[in-house]
């Protein structure tokens, strides 16, 4: 089957040359005067590029901003935060700003001596160092010169990895860990990337959907759908099994699992499209609703069904 | 090929995806469905003609999906002198922008445009193809027909919708008319000796010397017909073979996890029978012979429906264009 649709117009610019225009939200905060109370940590506010946000003589610039005729202006799309003086933008298409305990999802990039390069859709590669994984033979394992040349038994180049931000180098790149049984490589299942903001902070980014599939939303906007392992499942303490975890084969998995996984993976990107935050709850409600509307994969991804689909999700929500 | 990395697990479980019965595929398709194409003629104003091309762009966003834009270059050439040809030529080259294929190198990225530009150029610039109205002077100035494609994002099946963009812009050119200009010797004026000779040895000379020596436009220049054979432009069809299946419409990942692309360039002349221009077997697959024949039909088949859906969707723009340039008329 073969659809051809239109590029979407470009928006009309015949109005408004002459003055800034604002999203009806920030309209009356523009108008007003800019004083400190506006840039309380509290209310946020959006900034398009070019915007002026305040006086130059009483803030610092930080981070998206800079100053012309004595005024900070946003150099970026993004929500104004304020630390005392300084007064940053938080780009709303930017990479992945990492912090300490975050969990995200990378993929090998590189095998260096005694340590991994991972994508982490951040500025630099991540390094995940031979010291941080879990060997098999037990956590309190000494590394040997041996476990150094077969690196590549454990995590090779385009492997995923669950994995959490430990540290940060001097250059700013992030050290990673997976000293963890919940982390580690991952298989059974598909990858899906959306824009880091889209995920928030949850109290816990592994995700049960009662449909048989499990979800790991990576803080950098990676996001591995997979089929559900069974908590006793997973790989004990004891007896932890080394094969299962550095395995490349993936179960066996039934076409039901299979057609989930792509569900919620055509969700995931609807709601994406849309500029939905993800959370638990609102991937819950959105494959219930799904299920119940009886709407086929592929049709999730065409454009009506989709503005239905993510205007019943926000609206349920409010 | 250019693929992005994927892992041995990510890889087994598409491939086992696609073998299962029934199939399934990431994002939902079965395996002879395309993504939504969207498609614009006439985007670059100062080119003959013309598209922008994205297959699976999402709905809302501005990104996604595999991205080409070709626009077609009319040059006046000089057969005697310049590297014209009697009759008009055809040029096509590719080129991949680094921003589509961020994890190439800069000597990667162009070995991949070379690949590109030269399954395009043979099948495209082959003379069993080459329009009839691109002569200009017999045997002094013709036409350069210069097609150039750049491929702004990849997201899978670069080769259809080059394949395509590249149909749409040459169905979307405009070939200025051209009026032979002729210098005639004044009536009882006085004779130049070396004309003179020419004359007297003409009696001998079978040859047909045109005396046709420039050319002029008599519109203006956005103005023209369109490109002889317009319906002969051949369409692709990459079809991404799994064993004992194939598919269509591979995105990137699935590309990366795909033994073996059988690339069919098909034209479907309207008076004709259709035949295939160009056939490509990419990646380290392989496949029997036997194989091949059904795989050439089938080819066949989804290229004719790829072809009728293109023909239509390039009809509407056409009068979508139209349209606009009317609007734009009244305007003024």
């Amino acid at each position: 089957m073969i659809t051809f649709t239109s590029f979407p117009s470009p928006p009309q610019t015949t109005a408004g040359h002459g003055r800034t225009k604002h999203h009806p939200a920030v309209e009356e905060d523009v108008a007003m005067d800019l004083d400190e109370d506006e840039l309380s940590p509290g209310g946020s506010r959006l900034t398009c590029p070019g915007d002026s946000i305040t006086s130059s003589q009483a803030f610092m610039r930080g981070h998206g901003t800079y100053v012309e005729n004595e005024e900070v202006i946003a150099s970026v799309a993004g929500t104004v935060e304020r630390v005392n003086k300084l007064v940053t933008v938080r780009a709303i298409r930017t990479r992945y700003n990492p912090e300490v305990g975050d969990l995200v999802v990378g993929r090998i990039t590189e095998v260096q001596p005694r340590r991994w390069k991972v994508d982490a859709n951040s500025r630099q590669d991540a390094v995940l160092m031979l010291s941080s994984v879990n060997l098999p033979g037990g956590v309190q394992r000494r590394k040997l010169e041996s476990d150094e040349l077969q690196m590549r038994t454990f995590f090779e180049e385009g492997d995923l990895l669950v994995a959490e931000v430990q540290a940060f180098f001097s250059d700013g790149a992030m050290s990673l860990h997976t000293r963890s049984l919940k982390y580690g490589k991952l298989r059974n299942g598909q990858l899906v990337t959306i824009p880091p903001i889209l995920v928030r902070r949850l109290k816990s980014h592994f995700i049960t959907l009662p449909c048989g599939v499990d979800l790991i939303l990576g803080l950098n906007g990676y996001i591995w759908i997979s089929k559900h392992v069974k908590e006793n499942d997973q790989e004990g303490e004891e007896g932890f099994d080394a094969e299962a975890v550095y395995s490349n084969q993936n179960d066996d998995i039934d076409d039901a699992t299979r057609n989930a996984i792509s569900r919620v993976a055509n969700i995931i990107r609807v709601l994406a499209a849309h500029f939905v935050p993800l959370t638990d709850t609102i991937l819950l409600e959105a494959y219930e609703w799904v299920m119940d509307q009886e709407i086929g994969t592929r049709e999730i991804l065409l454009e009506e069904t989709s503005d239905f689909f993510v205007a019943a999700m926000t609206g349920s929500r409010d | 090929m250019a693929s992005i990395s994927l892992s041995k697990s990510e890889k087994s479980y598409i491939q086992t995806s696609l073998t299962s019965t029934p199939p399934i595929r990431g994002d939902g398709r079965s395996l002879l469905d395309y993504r939504p194409i969207a498609l614009e003629i006439g985007v670059v104003p100062l080119a003959n003609g013309s598209v922008r091309l994205n297959i699976g762009k999402s709905t809302h966003e501005g990104a996604g999906g595999t991205e080409v834009l070709a626009a077609v270059k009319l040059e006046v050439e000089d057969v005697v002198n310049g590297d014209g040809v009697d009759g008009g030529r055809v040029v096509c080259s590719v080129s991949c922008s680094p921003a589509a294929y961020p994890h190439l190198s800069s000597n990667a990225l162009d070995d991949l445009s070379y690949d590109m530009t030269t399954v395009l150029n043979q099948t495209l610039a082959h003379p069993s193809l080459r329009p009839s109205n691109l002569g200009i002077l017999p045997k002094k100035k013709s036409w350069g027909l210069h097609l150039d494609l750049i491929v702004l994002a990849d997201s899978g099946n670069v080769f259809d919708a080059l394949f395509m963009a590249a149909r749409a812009a040459l169905w979307d050119t405009k070939v200025p008319v051209t009026r032979v200009v002729e210098y005639q010797a004044k009536k009882g004026g006085a004779v130049r000796q070396d004309d003179m000779d020419v004359e007297q040895e003409s009696g001998l000379d079978t040859r047909q010397v045109s005396r046709a020596v420039d050319f002029e436009l008599p519109d203006y220049w956005d103005e023209g017909e369109t490109l002889a054979g317009q319906d002969r432009w051949p369409v692709c069809v990459t079809l991404n073979i799994v064993s004992p299946i194939y598919y269509l419409d591979a995105t990137l990942q699935e590309e990366a996890s795909t033994p073996l692309r059988l690339l069919l360039a098909l034209s479907f002349p309207k008076t004709e029978a259709p035949t295939l221009k160009a056939s490509r077997l990419l990646g380290p697959g392989e496949v029997e012979l036997s194989q091949i024949k059904a795989l050439v039909q089938d080819g066949e088949k989804h290229a004719g429906e790829l072809f009728a859906a293109l023909e239509a969707k390039l009809r509407e723009e056409d009068v979508r264009r139209n349209q606009k340039a009317r609007d734009r008329f009244i305007l003024r």
